[in-house]
Protein backbone atom coordinates (compact mmCIF):
# COMPACT_ATOMS: atom_id res chain seq x y z
CA UNK A 1 0.00 0.00 0.00
CA UNK A 2 1.48 3.30 -1.10
CA UNK A 3 0.55 6.94 -0.60
CA UNK A 4 -0.63 8.28 -3.97
CA UNK A 5 1.13 11.01 -5.92
CA UNK A 6 0.53 14.53 -4.58
CA UNK A 7 -1.32 13.24 -1.52
CA UNK A 8 1.03 14.70 1.09
CA UNK A 9 1.37 18.45 1.78
CA UNK A 10 4.77 19.85 0.72
CA UNK A 11 6.16 20.09 4.27
CA UNK A 12 5.34 16.46 5.04
CA UNK A 13 6.68 15.21 1.69
CA UNK A 14 10.00 17.04 2.27
CA UNK A 15 10.22 15.87 5.89
CA UNK A 16 9.78 12.20 4.92
CA UNK A 17 12.44 12.60 2.21
CA UNK A 18 14.82 13.97 4.86
CA UNK A 19 14.02 11.12 7.27
CA UNK A 20 14.39 8.37 4.63
CA UNK A 21 17.56 9.71 2.97
CA UNK A 22 20.16 8.51 5.55
CA UNK A 23 18.79 4.95 5.42
CA UNK A 24 18.79 4.92 1.61
CA UNK A 25 22.31 6.41 1.44
CA UNK A 26 23.50 3.80 3.95
CA UNK A 27 21.90 1.05 1.82
CA UNK A 28 23.37 2.51 -1.39
CA UNK A 29 26.85 2.57 0.17
CA UNK A 30 26.42 -1.06 1.23
CA UNK A 31 25.40 -1.94 -2.33
CA UNK A 32 28.36 0.00 -3.86
CA UNK A 33 30.82 -1.67 -1.46
CA UNK A 34 29.36 -5.09 -2.16
CA UNK A 35 29.43 -4.59 -5.94
CA UNK A 36 33.08 -3.41 -5.84
CA UNK A 37 34.20 -6.34 -3.67
CA UNK A 38 32.05 -8.89 -5.48
CA UNK A 39 31.15 -7.58 -8.97
CA UNK A 40 29.13 -10.73 -9.62
CA UNK A 41 26.72 -9.80 -6.81
CA UNK A 42 25.38 -6.88 -8.88
CA UNK A 43 23.39 -9.24 -11.05
CA UNK A 44 22.01 -11.11 -8.06
CA UNK A 45 21.00 -7.84 -6.36
CA UNK A 46 19.35 -6.71 -9.60
CA UNK A 47 17.52 -10.04 -9.80
CA UNK A 48 16.34 -9.48 -6.21
CA UNK A 49 15.08 -5.99 -7.10
CA UNK A 50 13.29 -7.26 -10.21
CA UNK A 51 11.78 -10.09 -8.18
CA UNK A 52 10.44 -7.60 -5.59
CA UNK A 53 9.05 -5.42 -8.40
CA UNK A 54 7.37 -8.33 -10.17
CA UNK A 55 5.89 -9.57 -6.86
CA UNK A 56 3.77 -6.41 -6.80
CA UNK A 57 2.10 -7.58 -10.03
CA UNK A 58 1.03 -10.95 -8.60
CA UNK A 59 -2.58 -10.86 -7.41
CA UNK A 60 -3.37 -12.68 -4.19
CA UNK A 61 -6.81 -13.91 -3.13
CA UNK A 62 -8.05 -11.79 -0.21
CA UNK A 63 -10.49 -12.67 2.58
CA UNK A 64 -12.45 -9.46 1.95
CA UNK A 65 -13.23 -10.61 -1.59
CA UNK A 66 -10.95 -8.16 -3.33
CA UNK A 67 -7.48 -9.09 -4.51
CA UNK A 68 -4.23 -7.48 -3.50
CA UNK A 69 -0.51 -7.93 -4.01
CA UNK A 70 2.39 -8.83 -1.70
CA UNK A 71 4.99 -6.19 -0.77
CA UNK A 72 7.86 -8.68 -0.83
CA UNK A 73 9.92 -6.59 1.56
CA UNK A 74 9.68 -9.07 4.46
CA UNK A 75 11.09 -11.90 2.35
CA UNK A 76 13.69 -9.50 0.91
CA UNK A 77 14.77 -8.39 4.39
CA UNK A 78 15.22 -12.00 5.56
CA UNK A 79 17.17 -12.92 2.41
CA UNK A 80 19.22 -9.75 1.77
CA UNK A 81 19.15 -7.72 5.08
CA UNK A 82 17.29 -4.42 5.67
CA UNK A 83 19.96 -1.88 4.49
CA UNK A 84 20.08 -3.45 1.02
CA UNK A 85 16.26 -3.52 0.98
CA UNK A 86 16.14 0.24 1.71
CA UNK A 87 18.03 0.90 -1.54
CA UNK A 88 16.27 -1.80 -3.58
CA UNK A 89 12.86 -0.62 -2.31
CA UNK A 90 13.67 2.92 -3.46
CA UNK A 91 14.34 1.64 -6.98
CA UNK A 92 11.25 -0.57 -6.90
CA UNK A 93 9.04 2.28 -5.63
CA UNK A 94 10.39 4.60 -8.33
CA UNK A 95 9.59 1.95 -10.96
CA UNK A 96 6.14 1.45 -9.47
CA UNK A 97 5.51 5.21 -9.68
CA UNK A 98 6.71 5.56 -13.28
CA UNK A 99 5.73 2.18 -14.74
CA UNK A 100 2.69 1.05 -12.72
CA UNK A 101 1.29 4.45 -11.57
CA UNK A 102 1.37 3.20 -7.93
CA UNK A 103 2.68 5.70 -5.37
CA UNK A 104 4.45 8.77 -6.69
CA UNK A 105 7.57 10.91 -6.91
CA UNK A 106 6.53 13.49 -4.29
CA UNK A 107 5.48 10.72 -1.88
CA UNK A 108 8.59 8.60 -2.56
CA UNK A 109 10.23 9.57 0.75
CA UNK A 110 7.18 8.61 2.81
CA UNK A 111 6.65 5.36 0.89
CA UNK A 112 10.34 4.43 1.17
CA UNK A 113 10.19 5.00 4.92
CA UNK A 114 7.11 2.79 5.40
CA UNK A 115 7.80 0.04 2.84
CA UNK A 116 11.58 0.13 2.48
CA UNK A 117 12.72 0.94 6.02
CA UNK A 118 10.06 0.30 8.70
CA UNK A 119 8.66 -2.88 7.09
CA UNK A 120 12.01 -4.63 6.43
CA UNK A 121 13.45 -3.69 9.84
CA UNK A 122 10.38 -4.96 11.71
CA UNK A 123 10.33 -8.14 9.58
CA UNK A 124 14.04 -8.76 10.04
CA UNK A 125 13.85 -8.09 13.80
CA UNK A 126 11.04 -10.62 14.15
CA UNK A 127 13.07 -13.17 12.11
CA UNK A 128 16.15 -12.66 14.34
CA UNK A 129 13.97 -12.80 17.47
CA UNK A 130 12.44 -16.07 16.33
CA UNK A 131 15.94 -17.49 15.75
CA UNK A 132 17.13 -16.30 19.15
CA UNK A 133 14.10 -17.86 20.85
CA UNK A 134 14.52 -21.05 18.77
CA UNK A 135 11.01 -20.84 17.35
CA UNK A 136 9.97 -23.11 14.54
CA UNK A 137 11.54 -21.67 11.37
CA UNK A 138 8.17 -21.50 9.60
CA UNK A 139 6.67 -19.51 12.47
CA UNK A 140 9.62 -17.11 12.23
CA UNK A 141 9.08 -16.64 8.48
CA UNK A 142 5.35 -16.09 9.01
CA UNK A 143 6.04 -13.49 11.74
CA UNK A 144 8.67 -11.72 9.59
CA UNK A 145 6.49 -11.43 6.49
CA UNK A 146 3.22 -10.62 8.23
CA UNK A 147 5.06 -8.23 10.60
CA UNK A 148 6.73 -6.38 7.72
CA UNK A 149 3.40 -6.00 5.95
CA UNK A 150 1.59 -4.81 9.11
CA UNK A 151 4.40 -2.38 9.98
CA UNK A 152 4.17 -0.85 6.50
CA UNK A 153 0.42 -0.41 6.91
CA UNK A 154 0.64 1.04 10.44
CA UNK A 155 3.39 3.52 9.48
CA UNK A 156 1.46 4.60 6.36
CA UNK A 157 -1.64 5.20 8.52
CA UNK A 158 0.44 7.35 10.91
CA UNK A 159 1.91 9.30 7.98
CA UNK A 160 -1.59 10.02 6.63
CA UNK A 161 -2.96 10.78 10.11
CA UNK A 162 -0.20 13.33 10.72
CA UNK A 163 -0.82 14.93 7.30
CA UNK A 164 -4.61 15.06 7.63
CA UNK A 165 -5.62 15.52 11.28
CA UNK A 166 -9.35 15.04 11.79
CA UNK A 167 -11.11 18.42 12.35
CA UNK A 168 -13.04 16.90 15.30
CA UNK A 169 -10.83 14.19 16.84
CA UNK A 170 -7.35 15.45 15.80
CA UNK A 171 -4.30 13.45 14.73
CA UNK A 172 -5.11 10.34 16.77
CA UNK A 173 -8.68 10.24 15.51
CA UNK A 174 -7.35 10.45 11.97
CA UNK A 175 -4.75 7.72 12.58
CA UNK A 176 -7.48 5.40 13.95
CA UNK A 177 -9.66 6.26 10.94
CA UNK A 178 -6.93 5.32 8.43
CA UNK A 179 -5.99 2.21 10.41
CA UNK A 180 -9.65 1.15 10.37
CA UNK A 181 -10.14 1.75 6.64
CA UNK A 182 -6.94 0.00 5.55
CA UNK A 183 -7.36 -2.85 8.07
CA UNK A 184 -10.12 -4.23 5.80
CA UNK A 185 -7.59 -5.13 3.14
CA UNK A 186 -4.21 -5.02 4.90
CA UNK A 187 -4.78 -7.32 7.89
CA UNK A 188 -6.03 -10.24 5.75
CA UNK A 189 -3.28 -9.45 3.24
CA UNK A 190 -0.59 -9.61 5.96
CA UNK A 191 -1.89 -13.00 7.11
CA UNK A 192 -1.99 -14.30 3.53
CA UNK A 193 1.49 -12.93 2.76
CA UNK A 194 2.77 -14.67 5.92
CA UNK A 195 1.22 -18.01 4.87
CA UNK A 196 2.48 -17.54 1.30
CA UNK A 197 5.96 -16.80 2.67
CA UNK A 198 5.97 -20.06 4.65
CA UNK A 199 4.98 -22.03 1.53
CA UNK A 200 7.60 -20.23 -0.59
CA UNK A 201 10.29 -20.79 2.04
CA UNK A 202 9.45 -24.50 2.24
CA UNK A 203 9.81 -24.79 -1.53
CA UNK A 204 13.05 -22.82 -1.49
CA UNK A 205 14.45 -25.00 1.30
CA UNK A 206 13.78 -28.04 -0.88
CA UNK A 207 15.08 -26.77 -4.22
CA UNK A 208 17.41 -23.84 -3.45
CA UNK A 209 19.15 -24.79 -0.21
CA UNK A 210 22.66 -23.86 -1.48
CA UNK A 211 21.43 -20.34 -2.31
CA UNK A 212 19.85 -19.95 1.15
CA UNK A 213 23.08 -21.16 2.77
CA UNK A 214 25.12 -18.76 0.65
CA UNK A 215 22.91 -15.87 1.80
CA UNK A 216 23.31 -16.98 5.42
CA UNK A 217 19.55 -17.47 5.85
CA UNK A 218 19.98 -21.09 6.93
CA UNK A 219 23.08 -22.56 8.54
CA UNK A 220 25.25 -24.64 6.21
CA UNK A 221 25.22 -28.32 7.08
CA UNK A 222 28.69 -29.77 7.83
CA UNK A 223 29.92 -32.04 5.06
CA UNK A 224 30.04 -35.66 6.04
CA UNK A 225 33.28 -37.37 5.21
CA UNK A 226 33.12 -41.02 4.34
CA UNK A 227 35.29 -43.12 6.58
CA UNK B 1 -0.26 -5.27 -15.31
CA UNK B 2 -1.96 -3.82 -18.35
CA UNK B 3 -1.71 -0.22 -17.24
CA UNK B 4 1.97 -0.72 -16.33
CA UNK B 5 2.84 -1.88 -19.81
CA UNK B 6 0.64 0.91 -21.15
CA UNK B 7 2.80 3.54 -19.42
CA UNK B 8 6.01 2.01 -20.75
CA UNK B 9 4.59 1.61 -24.26
CA UNK B 10 3.43 5.22 -24.21
CA UNK B 11 6.94 6.38 -23.23
CA UNK B 12 8.69 4.39 -25.97
CA UNK B 13 6.27 5.51 -28.70
CA UNK B 14 6.04 9.15 -27.61
CA UNK B 15 6.92 11.83 -30.22
CA UNK B 16 8.77 13.56 -27.35
CA UNK B 17 11.15 10.64 -26.86
CA UNK B 18 13.97 12.21 -28.93
CA UNK B 19 13.86 15.35 -26.78
CA UNK B 20 16.56 15.80 -24.17
CA UNK B 21 15.74 14.50 -20.67
CA UNK B 22 16.82 17.87 -19.25
CA UNK B 23 14.20 19.75 -21.29
CA UNK B 24 11.39 17.33 -20.39
CA UNK B 25 12.41 17.18 -16.72
CA UNK B 26 12.24 20.98 -16.41
CA UNK B 27 8.65 21.01 -17.72
CA UNK B 28 7.35 17.83 -16.06
CA UNK B 29 9.00 18.25 -12.66
CA UNK B 30 8.10 21.96 -12.76
CA UNK B 31 4.45 21.00 -13.28
CA UNK B 32 4.70 18.46 -10.45
CA UNK B 33 6.22 21.03 -8.11
CA UNK B 34 3.53 23.57 -9.07
CA UNK B 35 0.82 20.96 -8.43
CA UNK B 36 1.92 20.34 -4.85
CA UNK B 37 3.08 23.88 -3.96
CA UNK B 38 0.39 26.11 -5.47
CA UNK B 39 -3.05 26.52 -3.91
CA UNK B 40 -5.39 23.88 -5.42
CA UNK B 41 -7.73 26.62 -6.65
CA UNK B 42 -6.80 27.78 -9.23
CA UNK B 43 -3.14 26.56 -9.28
CA UNK B 44 -3.86 22.82 -9.04
CA UNK B 45 -6.77 23.03 -11.48
CA UNK B 46 -4.57 24.92 -13.98
CA UNK B 47 -1.73 22.38 -13.65
CA UNK B 48 -4.20 19.51 -14.21
CA UNK B 49 -5.52 21.18 -17.38
CA UNK B 50 -2.03 21.96 -18.72
CA UNK B 51 -0.82 18.40 -18.01
CA UNK B 52 -3.90 16.96 -19.70
CA UNK B 53 -3.30 19.19 -22.73
CA UNK B 54 0.37 18.08 -22.89
CA UNK B 55 -0.58 14.38 -22.58
CA UNK B 56 -3.35 14.45 -25.18
CA UNK B 57 -1.55 16.95 -27.43
CA UNK B 58 2.20 16.72 -28.14
CA UNK B 59 2.85 13.54 -26.07
CA UNK B 60 -0.05 11.82 -27.95
CA UNK B 61 -1.16 9.42 -25.25
CA UNK B 62 -4.75 9.20 -26.56
CA UNK B 63 -7.93 9.30 -24.44
CA UNK B 64 -8.39 5.50 -24.29
CA UNK B 65 -4.81 4.85 -23.22
CA UNK B 66 -4.99 7.71 -20.70
CA UNK B 67 -8.14 6.18 -19.24
CA UNK B 68 -6.38 2.81 -18.83
CA UNK B 69 -3.43 4.49 -17.12
CA UNK B 70 -5.52 6.74 -14.89
CA UNK B 71 -8.16 4.45 -13.39
CA UNK B 72 -5.95 2.77 -10.76
CA UNK B 73 -4.45 5.97 -9.24
CA UNK B 74 -7.88 7.62 -9.48
CA UNK B 75 -9.41 4.83 -7.40
CA UNK B 76 -6.63 5.18 -4.82
CA UNK B 77 -7.17 8.96 -4.66
CA UNK B 78 -10.94 8.53 -4.25
CA UNK B 79 -10.55 6.13 -1.30
CA UNK B 80 -8.10 8.51 0.41
CA UNK B 81 -10.22 11.59 -0.24
CA UNK B 82 -13.37 9.87 1.07
CA UNK B 83 -11.49 8.91 4.25
CA UNK B 84 -10.38 12.50 4.78
CA UNK B 85 -13.89 13.88 4.05
CA UNK B 86 -15.55 11.81 6.77
CA UNK B 87 -14.75 13.00 10.28
CA UNK B 88 -14.81 10.41 13.08
CA UNK B 89 -15.30 11.11 16.80
CA UNK B 90 -16.34 9.12 19.85
CA UNK B 91 -19.48 10.11 21.79
CA UNK B 92 -20.93 7.00 23.45
CA UNK B 93 -19.96 5.15 20.29
CA UNK B 94 -18.35 6.08 16.99
CA UNK B 95 -19.84 9.16 15.33
CA UNK B 96 -19.29 9.81 11.63
CA UNK B 97 -19.92 13.25 10.16
CA UNK B 98 -18.93 15.41 7.22
CA UNK B 99 -17.88 18.85 8.48
CA UNK B 100 -17.21 21.92 6.28
CA UNK B 101 -13.54 21.78 7.36
CA UNK B 102 -13.12 18.10 6.43
CA UNK B 103 -14.94 18.67 3.14
CA UNK B 104 -12.68 21.63 2.24
CA UNK B 105 -9.59 19.54 3.10
CA UNK B 106 -10.83 16.64 0.97
CA UNK B 107 -11.66 18.95 -1.95
CA UNK B 108 -8.20 20.54 -1.93
CA UNK B 109 -6.58 17.11 -1.59
CA UNK B 110 -8.50 15.66 -4.55
CA UNK B 111 -7.43 18.52 -6.83
CA UNK B 112 -3.79 18.42 -5.69
CA UNK B 113 -3.46 14.64 -6.01
CA UNK B 114 -5.10 14.54 -9.45
CA UNK B 115 -2.96 17.46 -10.72
CA UNK B 116 0.23 15.84 -9.39
CA UNK B 117 -0.69 12.46 -10.89
CA UNK B 118 -1.28 13.99 -14.32
CA UNK B 119 1.97 15.99 -14.04
CA UNK B 120 3.91 12.78 -13.26
CA UNK B 121 2.30 11.10 -16.27
CA UNK B 122 3.76 13.81 -18.55
CA UNK B 123 7.22 12.50 -17.62
CA UNK B 124 6.30 8.79 -17.42
CA UNK B 125 4.57 8.85 -20.82
CA UNK B 126 7.34 10.69 -22.66
CA UNK B 127 10.58 9.32 -21.18
CA UNK B 128 11.50 5.61 -21.03
CA UNK B 129 13.41 4.47 -17.93
CA UNK B 130 16.62 3.89 -19.93
CA UNK B 131 16.67 7.59 -20.88
CA UNK B 132 16.20 8.55 -17.22
CA UNK B 133 19.16 6.32 -16.27
CA UNK B 134 21.29 8.07 -18.90
CA UNK B 135 20.20 11.41 -17.41
CA UNK B 136 21.07 10.25 -13.89
CA UNK B 137 24.50 9.08 -15.11
CA UNK B 138 25.11 12.55 -16.52
CA UNK B 139 24.05 13.97 -13.13
CA UNK B 140 26.98 11.99 -11.58
CA UNK B 141 24.92 9.41 -9.68
CA UNK B 142 27.43 6.60 -8.86
CA UNK B 143 27.77 4.07 -11.68
CA UNK B 144 27.11 0.90 -9.64
CA UNK B 145 23.74 2.30 -8.48
CA UNK B 146 22.67 3.20 -12.03
CA UNK B 147 23.91 -0.18 -13.15
CA UNK B 148 21.79 -2.07 -10.62
CA UNK B 149 18.72 0.08 -11.37
CA UNK B 150 19.05 -0.53 -15.11
CA UNK B 151 19.58 -4.26 -14.55
CA UNK B 152 16.44 -4.36 -12.37
CA UNK B 153 14.56 -2.72 -15.27
CA UNK B 154 15.92 -5.21 -17.83
CA UNK B 155 15.24 -8.23 -15.63
CA UNK B 156 11.72 -7.05 -14.77
CA UNK B 157 10.29 -7.54 -18.26
CA UNK B 158 11.62 -11.08 -18.61
CA UNK B 159 10.25 -11.92 -15.18
CA UNK B 160 6.89 -10.29 -15.94
CA UNK B 161 6.60 -12.54 -18.99
CA UNK B 162 7.52 -15.55 -16.84
CA UNK B 163 4.99 -14.56 -14.16
CA UNK B 164 2.28 -14.24 -16.83
CA UNK B 165 3.17 -17.62 -18.36
CA UNK B 166 3.26 -19.36 -14.96
CA UNK B 167 -0.12 -17.90 -14.01
CA UNK B 168 -1.67 -18.81 -17.38
CA UNK B 169 -0.48 -22.40 -17.01
CA UNK B 170 -1.81 -22.59 -13.43
CA UNK B 171 -5.19 -21.14 -14.41
CA UNK B 172 -5.46 -23.66 -17.28
CA UNK B 173 -4.93 -26.45 -14.71
CA UNK B 174 -7.65 -24.99 -12.41
CA UNK B 175 -4.93 -23.76 -10.06
CA UNK B 176 -7.09 -20.89 -8.86
CA UNK B 177 -10.41 -22.76 -8.69
CA UNK B 178 -10.53 -22.83 -4.87
CA UNK B 179 -8.95 -20.64 -2.18
CA UNK B 180 -6.60 -23.44 -1.07
CA UNK B 181 -5.56 -24.17 -4.65
CA UNK B 182 -5.04 -20.44 -5.26
CA UNK B 183 -2.72 -20.15 -2.24
CA UNK B 184 -0.75 -23.19 -3.33
CA UNK B 185 -0.52 -21.92 -6.93
CA UNK B 186 0.51 -18.42 -5.83
CA UNK B 187 3.25 -19.78 -3.53
CA UNK B 188 4.57 -22.12 -6.22
CA UNK B 189 4.49 -19.28 -8.71
CA UNK B 190 6.43 -16.94 -6.41
CA UNK B 191 9.01 -19.61 -5.55
CA UNK B 192 9.39 -20.53 -9.23
CA UNK B 193 9.83 -16.89 -10.12
CA UNK B 194 12.50 -16.44 -7.43
CA UNK B 195 14.45 -19.41 -8.73
CA UNK B 196 14.14 -18.24 -12.35
CA UNK B 197 15.39 -14.75 -11.48
CA UNK B 198 18.30 -16.29 -9.55
CA UNK B 199 19.17 -18.70 -12.35
CA UNK B 200 18.95 -16.05 -15.06
CA UNK B 201 21.19 -13.69 -13.09
CA UNK B 202 23.74 -16.46 -12.60
CA UNK B 203 23.72 -17.46 -16.29
CA UNK B 204 23.96 -13.82 -17.38
CA UNK B 205 26.81 -13.20 -14.96
CA UNK B 206 28.73 -16.22 -16.31
CA UNK B 207 28.15 -15.13 -19.90
CA UNK B 208 29.14 -11.52 -19.27
CA UNK B 209 32.18 -12.46 -17.18
CA UNK B 210 33.40 -14.43 -20.20
CA UNK B 211 33.10 -11.24 -22.26
CA UNK B 212 35.08 -9.13 -19.79
CA UNK B 213 32.19 -7.47 -17.92
CA UNK B 214 33.72 -5.48 -15.08
CA UNK B 215 31.98 -2.19 -14.46
CA UNK B 216 28.90 -1.25 -16.50
CA UNK B 217 26.73 -2.52 -19.33
CA UNK B 218 26.76 0.74 -21.27
CA UNK B 219 24.95 0.92 -24.58
CA UNK B 220 25.16 3.58 -27.29
CA UNK B 221 22.78 6.42 -26.57
CA UNK B 222 20.95 7.91 -29.55
CA UNK B 223 21.49 11.68 -29.85
CA UNK B 224 18.93 13.69 -27.91
CA UNK B 225 17.54 17.00 -29.16
CA UNK B 226 18.20 19.92 -26.82
CA UNK B 227 15.98 22.90 -27.54
CA UNK B 228 16.46 26.32 -25.98
CA UNK B 229 13.05 27.34 -27.33
CA UNK B 230 11.38 24.38 -25.59
CA UNK B 231 13.21 25.19 -22.36
CA UNK B 232 12.30 28.88 -22.44
CA UNK B 233 8.69 28.03 -23.37
CA UNK B 234 8.47 25.60 -20.43
CA UNK B 235 9.88 28.15 -17.99
CA UNK B 236 7.47 30.81 -19.29
CA UNK B 237 4.51 28.43 -18.94
CA UNK B 238 5.51 27.63 -15.36
CA UNK B 239 5.99 31.33 -14.59
CA UNK B 240 2.51 32.10 -15.96
CA UNK B 241 1.04 29.25 -13.86
CA UNK B 242 2.71 30.46 -10.67
CA UNK B 243 2.11 34.17 -11.29
CA UNK B 244 -1.49 33.69 -12.39
CA UNK B 245 -2.27 31.41 -9.46
CA UNK B 246 -0.78 33.77 -6.89
CA UNK B 247 -2.49 36.81 -8.46
CA UNK B 248 -5.83 34.99 -8.50
CA UNK B 249 -5.40 33.84 -4.92
CA UNK B 250 -4.67 37.34 -3.68
CA UNK B 251 -7.49 39.01 -5.61
CA UNK B 252 -10.82 39.51 -3.88
CA UNK B 253 -12.68 38.45 -7.06
CA UNK B 254 -10.93 35.13 -7.28
CA UNK B 255 -11.51 34.39 -3.60
CA UNK B 256 -15.17 35.28 -3.80
CA UNK B 257 -15.62 33.22 -6.95
CA UNK B 258 -14.41 30.06 -5.19
CA UNK B 259 -15.89 30.90 -1.81
CA UNK B 260 -12.56 30.96 0.02
CA UNK B 261 -10.97 33.72 2.08
CA UNK B 262 -8.38 35.88 0.28
CA UNK B 263 -4.91 34.37 0.28
CA UNK B 264 -5.86 30.97 -1.17
CA UNK B 265 -7.64 27.96 0.14
CA UNK B 266 -4.93 25.39 -0.28
CA UNK B 267 -3.08 23.64 2.40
Amino acid sequence: MHIAEGFLPVGHAVAWFVVATPFVVHGARAVIRQSREHPESRLLLAAAGAFTFVLSSIKLPSITGSSSHPTGTGLGAVLFRPPVMAFLSTIVLLFQALLLAHGGITTLGANVFSMGIAGPWVGYSLWKLSNALSWNRHLGIFAALAGADLATYVVTSFQLGLAFPDPVSGVWGSVVKFLGIFALSQVPLAVIEGILGVLVFRLLSDVAKPELERLGVVAAEPETVAA
Amino acid sequence: MAHGLTLDHAAWSSPWRPRSVRDKAVLCLGLLLAAVCLPPFPGGVAVAHVSLAVLLGPVRVGPARLGRILWAPLLSILIGVATVAVSVSWEAGPRFQVTPASLAMAEALAVRALAATLATFTLACSTPMVDLFAGLRKAHVPDPLIEIASLVYRFSFGLLDSAGAIRQAQVARLGYATRTAALRSASMGVAGLFLRSWERARRLEAGLAGRGYEDALRTLEPPRRRSTRFLIGSLMLLAVLVGGSLAWGSSAWGSAAWGFPAGGAGR
